[in-house]
Order: structure tokens, then sequence, then C-alpha cells
């Protein structure tokens, strides 16, 4: 078991920045995610630590050793990809045993390795098939059976479920997670699947125009994200264009305390989850909306809130009490964040004497 | 329509049931019968003609099949002085035209299936307009320039005439078939461990092999039935099968040596055919090809 630190890590591809000086550090047995929307760099720096594509700079470090003069197949690291990869004119046991016979190692030994690592992804039986007699699912297990048979020092894996439907992909989600936690192997996990990212990993490194934003913890992430990008993509979030004045800031109609948030002059944007609403008493200063549309979805419901001077507000409500488009509603925010250029955002609770709408976050 | 019109013109006798059994399989296989009446008219027909006429001794008008059976004009025309050296010649010529081939077309179309060099497009086109001029035309414009520095009337004049017409297909085919091996299954390998070398052997030679196989065997047949080139360089020492085959036909009163020389020329295309059934109904084309 082994840990992964990246290097002022970065790539260009001519005049084209993909990673800009990603510095990472992956802990032994952890399971970390990269996630950043599509173009953000994340499976370049993935490549580069598999092998693929040479830095333009930095280092990578397994085991505290550089790897970075070493090509692909020397490196100790195994790879799941987001294709299919199976070699189609080989079978299933072929597949997983291809790496294991560079190995010397004895038929007994191989075909005893092939065996456990079938049913470890749990499908013992499915030596003899060939890829093209499997689904999407079994060949990216088989995939991961392949990379891990070879007991690599990291597990790489490059948005292995993005090409399955969503509800194999939340179950292998989960199987993945099983393996890692039974192998206790180092992993790193590439997705642009927020869901997948939260729900499978131990930190997140969230990536956007090839810089990393913010790494955390999964609900590190959700409560307090570091940037205005991060507060975007990560959930959902009612981003409110602001003006602070010295210890106070003006959002819409309403005042909102400034909290501790540095005395500053000037435009701020402050950040809040649907769930950080309270309907608001009738001492109290409120944004006076109307609900737009109500969206139930199942375990909670969303509703639109339309509010003069204000994009849409996304408000989760609680289910316990019926509430009609067109309704007019007066809300409260319980906590929000406020980002401005480069500052570390700050959280502010407010003292909000409403009946809170107690949601958790879903 | 077919439905009900046909059980009406059969015999009122024939039993509802079976009338409507044979207008379904009339239905299903309509198309197939007609396609098989189709293919024995026109291919088996003709074929089969020249299959009789080979082994004919005597085969006069009214008679759908010979007269008289018999070796003896195998044995004449293949005794025949001309075609006991065209016959040789030939299967060398084709073996070695499509080693040749092979030697320089697959490192090139590897090379333009997986690299970025300047004019890839350009040199990829360059053999496909050799074939959109009249062969004739770059016959004679060649043999010119063989005849200049002697190429006329050798080996080796013919084996580069041969290898204008094989390059398209040897280029292409395997391209083609490089192109279609992804990138990521070759990446998968390198992760295991393998080396380039071995990614080659194991992972993407085994994938582009069916494809491979078919361009070989389509190059092999294409060279041992060309006349033209082989006519106009290779006159008068190196003279192929189809070569002597014109002034066989042309100065001979009977069908037989013609017929013959046919079937002996069509043995290598029964090959390719045999073996693209196989490929065809083994699944290596599916397996080999990812589908």
């Amino acid at each position: 078991m082994s840990t992964l630190k990246l290097i002022d890590l970065h790539k260009r591809f001519g005049d084209v920045v993909a990673v800009q000086n990603i510095n990472l550090e992956v802990a032994d047995g952890e399971f970390l995610c990269i996630l950043g929307p599509s173009g953000c760099g994340k499976s370049t720096a993935l490549r580069m630590v598999a092998g693929f594509e040479e830095p333009s700079g930095g280092d990578i470090l397994i085991d505290g050793a550089s790897v970075v003069n070493l090509p692909a197949n020397r490196r100790p690291s195994a790879m799941v990809f987001q294709k299919y990869t199976l070699w189609p004119h080989m079978r299933v046991f072929d597949n997983i045993a291809f790496g294991l016979k560079l190995r010397s190692l004895s038929k007994d030994a191989i075909a005893r390795k092939v065996s456990d690592a079938l049913a470890l992804v749990g499908l013992p039986d499915y030596g003899r098939r060939f890829p093209n007699q499997l689904s999407g699912g079994e060949q990216q297990r088989i995939a991961l059976a392949r990379a891990l048979v070879l007991e690599p020092k990291l597990l790489l894996l490059d948005e292995p479920f993005s090409n399955l439907d969503a509800l194999l992909r939340v179950r292998l989600r989960e199987e993945l997670r099983r393996i890692q936690r039974q192998t206790r192997i180092t992993a790193v996990f590439v997705t642009h699947d927020q869901e997948e990212a939260l729900s499978l990993a131990d930190r997140i490194a969230v990536m956007s125009k090839g810089r990393i934003e913010q790494i955390d913890k999964p609900s590190m992430i959700y409560a307090h994200p570091a940037t205005l990008f991060v507060a975007d993509f990560i959930g959902t979030m009612n981003l409110l264009p602001a003006a602070q004045a010295g210890d106070m800031l003006q959002v819409g109609q309403r005042q909102l305390p400034a909290g501790d948030a540095p005395q500053r002059h000037g435009a701020v944007t402050v950040a809040i989850r649907p769930e950080d609403f309270a309907l608001a008493g009738g001492d109290m200063t409120a944004w006076h909306g109307q609900i737009e549309q109500v969206i139930d979805l199942g375990h909670y419901r969303k509703a639109l809130v339309a509010v003069d001077g204000l994009p849409t507000l996304k408000v989760y409500l609680p289910k316990a009490r019926e509430f009609s488009e067109g309704e007019p509603l007066a809300l409260a925010a319980t906590r929000y964040m406020i980002y401005h250029d480069g500052a570390a955002p700050q959280e502010v609770r407010p003292h909000v004497n409403g009946e809170a709408l107690h949601l958790e976050a879903v | 329509m077919a439905e009900q019109s046909l059980p009406a013109a059969l015999p009122a006798a024939a039993p509802a049931r079976r009338s409507s059994g044979v207008t379904r399989f009339l239905r299903r296989e309509g198309f197939g019968i007609v396609a098989l009446v189709v293919l024995i008219v026109t291919i088996i027909g003709p074929l089969s003609t020249v299959f009789f006429w080979s082994f004919a001794e005597q085969w006069r008008y009214p008679a759908l099949i010979p007269t008289e059976w018999g070796l003896s004009y195998w044995g004449e025309t293949l005794s025949r002085a001309d075609i006991r050296r065209a016959l040789p010649t030939s299967i060398v010529l084709s073996i070695v035209v499509t080693l040749l081939s092979l030697v320089v077309c697959l490192p090139a179309s590897y090379a333009f299936a997986r690299m970025k060099f300047r004019g890839r497009q350009f040199f990829l086109l360059s053999f496909l307009i050799t074939n959109a001029f009249p062969r004739f035309g770059i016959y004679i414009a060649i043999a010119i320039i063989f005849f200049r520095i002697n190429l006329v009337g050798t080996f080796a004049g013919v084996v580069l005439i041969q290898l204008v017409n094989t390059l398209l297909l040897m280029i292409w085919i395997p391209t083609a078939a490089f192109q279609g091996v992804d990138r990521a299954l070759e990446e998968a390998a390198l992760d295991v461990g393998a080396s380039r070398l071995r990614v080659f052997m194991q992972i993407t030679l085994p994938m582009v092999m069916p494809a491979l196989i078919a361009a070989v065997l389509l190059t092999f047949v294409g060279t041992f039935y060309e006349t033209y080139g082989a006519l106009l360089i290779g006159v008068p020492n190196v003279q192929t099968i189809p070569v002597i085959m014109f002034p066989l036909i042309n100065n001979q009163p009977i069908p037989q040596p013609g017929a013959i020389l046919s079937l002996v020329l069509f043995a290598p295309s029964l090959l390719l055919i045999i073996y693209a059934n196989r490929l065809l109904r083994g699944g290596y084309l599916t397996a080999g090809f990812g589908v």
C-alpha cells in the first residue's frame, strides 16, 4: 500500500494549458476523487500519473519515488478506463491473466489469482467468456479485476462508470467502494459526476480550468465551498449578487449582516443552499416572493421562488405542509457564504426567529 | 395480396390448411428462391459450362452435359511447354508480390493510421490516384521508362508493375484496420506492463489480422489474374498464365484448353471465398473487430 504525491505538475498542449501546477497528496489507502467539468484537465492529470501523457513540468512521486521518467508499462499503477478496453480477441481469463503472464508466475499461481480477482468483482464463472458476451457493467468489472489482479500500488480510475446507465452506475459505485475498503488500495478516481464523487471519496479535489480549486472531505466541500466555482459546481446553490457596505450586505430588497467578513465596500456574491432558508415571521425583514413552481422530488420538494431584484431562488420545502404555485412566501436565510474575489469565503449564520424549514441536506 | 389470390388459384380439392402453409412458405422464402434462381442462371450456369468443357472429350449440341468425359485435355494442356513455364511463374510472381507489398505496406499503413506527419493525406490519396487514371496509359508510360532502364522482359519489372496495383489495397485496408483498433486497448496493455513490441504483437496485430489476411488474399488473387501489366512489361521472357491464355484461346478451334486454364485461375479465388466464408461464420471477424 502506498502514497501518491503530485508536485507542481503541469501540462501544456501547444499554447493550451491543460493542467496548471497541481499539488496533491493522497495518503495510503485513501480514496481520492478528482471532480470537475469536462475539459478541466482532470483526465490529463490522471493520465500523467499513469504514464500516458508526459508532464510539461513537475514531479509525480509514488511511495516517495519519482516515476516521471518511467514509461507507462513500468509504473506501479493500474488503470480502469472510461471506454471498454477488454481485448476482444481474448477470453475474460486471458484478459485478466495478460499482465500476470508478463511477470513469469507459475500457471497455478496465475489461475488462482485470476479466480480470486473474478470472485472479488462478483463474476466468478466468467473466465471462459469473450468480452462481447458481457454487458457494459460486467466489462468494467472485469477491467477492474484486470487492474487489481496485479496488486498495483495505485489504482487509477478514469470515469469508469460514465458509459453505464444510472442504476448500474450506483450499484457499481457501491461495489467499488466495498472492494477498495476490502483491499485497502490507494485509489484516484476521476469523474465529472459530483454525486459519484460525494458518495465515493474520502476526499475530493475539485478542478476547474486546470487548477485545483479545493481539496477536502465531501461534507466540507458541500458545506464550505472554498471558491465561487466550487459553490456553484457542487450541489444546488443560490448565487445572489450583493453589495457590501461595511458590515452590512444589500441583497435584493433586504439587508443581511456581513458577519465577520472583512469590512469592504463593493460587489460581492452571497451563496445560499436551498435548505438554508426559513419562512420569515412578521417582524423580520425578509425577501417577499411568489412560488413559481413546486417540483416534487420524492423525498423532498423543491420550489422556484420569484423575488424582485434577485435571480429565481431555489428553496427546499418540507413535505409536511402544502405549498401551492402562486402562493406568496417570505423567506429568510439561516446560513450563507460571502464570496469576494480571491478572499476566503465568510460563513454567516444570522439569528432567525421565524419558522425554520428544518431541512437537512439530502 | 398474395395471401388472398394464391389459395384461390390452387385446385379446389387442396385442403385449406396445406394451401395456407404453401403461402406462408412462399411468402417467407420467396425472395430467397428468386435470388437462388438468379444466382444459378448467372453464376453457376456459366461456371458449370466451363467446368464441363474442361472434362469433355466430346460435347455435341443437343446434349445438356458432355457425351464423353475424360482428362486427356487436362494432360495435353498442362503438359504444354508454355504452360509448364507460366504456371510456376504466376505462382512465384504472386507470392513475391504479396510478400513484398506486405513488407512495404504493413509498416506504412501502421504509420498512416497511428502517426501524424506532413503530407499524410497526400500520400494516402496518391495510392488512389494511380487507380483514377486509365490503367493502360500508366502502364505504357511505365513501360517506356522500364524499357530505358532494361526492366522490360525481366521478372523484377513485372513485380514492380504489379506493385502499382497491389499498393492501394495493401495500404488502405490495413490502414483502416489499424485505425479501427482503439488506442485505449493498447494503453490498457501498456498499463499492465507489456512492452510496445508485445502490445503490437499480442493486441494490435491479432485485432487487425482478419483484415490483413483479406488484404493478402486479395493481393495474391489480383496479381495472379493481372494481365495487361504482365503482358506489356513481361514480353517476351516472362509469361504468366493469363498472358498465355489469350493466344491459346484465340488460336485454338476447341474450347477445352481455355476452360482448363480458367479453372486453374479460379483456384486462388475459390480459396479466398472459402476463407471469407469461414471468417464470417466463425465469428472471428466480429471478435477481432470488437463488434
